[in-house]
């Protein structure tokens, strides 16, 4: 059964527009008129070719960068700073190499000086989500690649942002890795509901992932085409591959993909 | 090579070198007074230990030198981080001091010996300045440097999970400088160390700086020598102090995630 109220949406972008450099000549425009939105819960991949301005478009709703213009809203409001109810989770873990699992992970409720009393018992549910239970007082450099990037994860969701910005998290990971990566994000993002804006150049990792595909065109970056995603939840990577619904999809959007990787490999050749 | 195999070797080097060296005083090979054997510089030792140098216990000597040395460190460091971060971290308070950092650093303290004894006399005053002024600048330098390399993603996580300018400063910026201004302190250290000859030959009576170059003139090789044995092992212990600190202190540096 469909909502019958339809909840407002946590993230809305409106008109972008943003150039880097500046004068007549040296200015190249990255995003031209982008609108989109994301809804409560949802978890949305945005797909491009590399240069696209897809980082950007995450920079901007994290409050990094300022479009030139157009309107970044957030639950209605303004964003104009980054800040603890958007977080996010780099291609490189990120980690602060002189605390412990558990105080990275901790980073965020004591900086708003959390009591620990109130935010222990979460942080353990995190670091058991993420598998990581028993390696609270390691260090990250006696971490794994794949470990690293779990505490990232763990921690930019302890303090239970509005929305979480994903920029290939998973990019720097070998395949194995990847894949285990991308069923414990799903396993968490159903337990907690956030909604996630997830950048990816891999059209499988956001076949598996996501509700909503956008893809975006090579530079200036437009969103070229927008897919629901069909398949029932829990995904599971063997039984989506023998679907047949999966290779007609994946073709769609490999199509559009390759199309715009086209285009952005001549507009760079020398 | 494992870790013990280089001790073996590096060990094996210096008893090497020590057996020539003294062969070339024993079988005469060179004059004894252009490079006193080390059967001689341990003569010399136990004289000094039991009857000073120049009415001034050997202890004492190593004693003094120690002393004005790390003072000076302390005193440098304890002002020269603070300075050296706030360069790093503001362009504004960086325009205005690097002009003269930069003229200061390079420049031979040694050429301002003449200025220190008329600003300061002939007392501690100058020899702590002489010291303090080149182990201040490499400081300076280096907690600047470190302090500009935090990496953009950093910064920008810790905003992302509520840190406020205070705290970006407090938990991100230093933490992340402070492997980089420790090796930046015992490069400082080593350069201090150096200027402690120049500092001792301000009117000095006493110090191992002052001490070789007085038996200097007097051809006194075997106590030269003794000295600048004593000068080099000093700086070496100087340095591994350093470096135990460091292990302990910031077991982070160089495994940067």
């Amino acid at each position: 059964m469909n909502q019958l109220v339809q909840l407002p949406p946590r993230v809305r972008l409106e008109g972008i527009n943003k150039s880097f450099g500046s004068g007549k000549q040296s200015a190249t425009v990255v995003l031209d008129d982008i609108s989109l939105q994301l809804e409560q819960g949802e978890l949305v991949c945005l797909l491009g070719p590399s240069g696209c301005g897809k980082s950007t478009i995450l920079n901007l709703i994290a409050g990094f960068e300022h479009a030139d213009s157009g309107t970044v809203l957030l639950d209605g409001k303004p964003v104009n700073k980054p800040g603890p109810e958007r977080g996010v989770v780099f291609q490189q873990p990120t980690l602060f190499p002189w605390l412990s699992v558990l105080d990275n992970v901790t980073f965020g409720p004591r900086m708003a000086g959390v009591k620990a009393s109130r935010y222990l018992p979460e942080a353990e549910r995190y670091l058991k989500l993420v598998g990581l239970q028993d390696f609270q007082r390691h260090m990250p450099w006696q971490l794994s690649g794949g470990m690293r990037q779990r505490v990232a994860l763990a921690r930019a969701w302890l303090p239970n942002p509005e929305i979480l910005l994903m920029d290939e998290p998973f990019g720097a990971l070998d395949a194995q890795t990847r894949l285990m990566m991308q069923e414990l994000l799903t396993n968490v993002w159903q337990t907690t509901g956030t909604t996630i804006l997830f950048i990816t150049h891999d059209v499988d990792e956001a076949l598996l992932l996501a509700d909503r595909v956008l893809v975006m065109s090579a530079r200036p970056g437009r969103i070229r085409a927008e897919f629901s995603i069909p398949f029932p939840r829990s995904r599971d990577i063997e039984a989506l591959v023998a679907d047949s619904g999966y290779g007609v999809l994946k073709q769609k959007i490999l199509h559009i993909v390759r199309e715009e990787a086209r285009k952005s490999m001549a507009g760079t050749a020398p | 090579m494992n870790a013990v195999q280089r001790v073996a070797i590096s060990t094996s080097a210096v008893a090497l070198v020590l057996a020539i060296w003294q062969l070339s005083g024993s079988l005469h090979w060179i004059d004894p007074l252009l490079l006193p054997p080390p059967s001689e510089v341990l003569r010399t030792t136990v004289d000094l230990l039991t009857n000073g140098y120049r009415q001034v216990s050997l202890w004492q000597h190593i004693w003094i030198s120690v002393l004005r040395a790390s003072v000076a460190f302390v005193a440098a460091i304890v002002v020269g981080i603070p300075v050296g971060l706030a360069m790093g971290l503001s362009p504004l308070v960086s325009a205005v001091l690097e002009p003269f950092v930069q003229f200061l650093r390079p420049l031979p303290k040694i050429a301002l010996i003449p200025l220190t004894v008329v600003w300061f006399g002939i007392d501690e005053g100058s020899k702590f300045f002489l010291i303090f002024i080149s182990c201040f600048l490499s400081v300076i330098v280096s907690a600047a440097a470190a302090a500009a390399m935090v990496s953009k993603n950093r910064l920008r996580a810790a905003q992302t999970l509520g840190a406020n300018r205070y705290q970006l400063f407090t938990r991100v910026v230093f933490p992340n400088a402070l492997p980089e201004i420790f090796t930046g302190v015992r490069l400082s250290i080593g350069i201090g160390w150096t200027s402690l000859i120049a500092a001792e030959l301000v009117a000095a009576n006493s110090g191992l700086g002052w001490m070789v170059m007085n038996a200097g003139t007097y051809l006194r090789t075997d106590v030269v020598m003794l000295g600048i044995l004593l000068l080099g092992g000093i700086g070496y212990l100087f340095d591994l102090a350093l470096v135990l600190l460091q292990r302990t202190l910031v077991p982070w540096a160089g495994r940067d995630t």
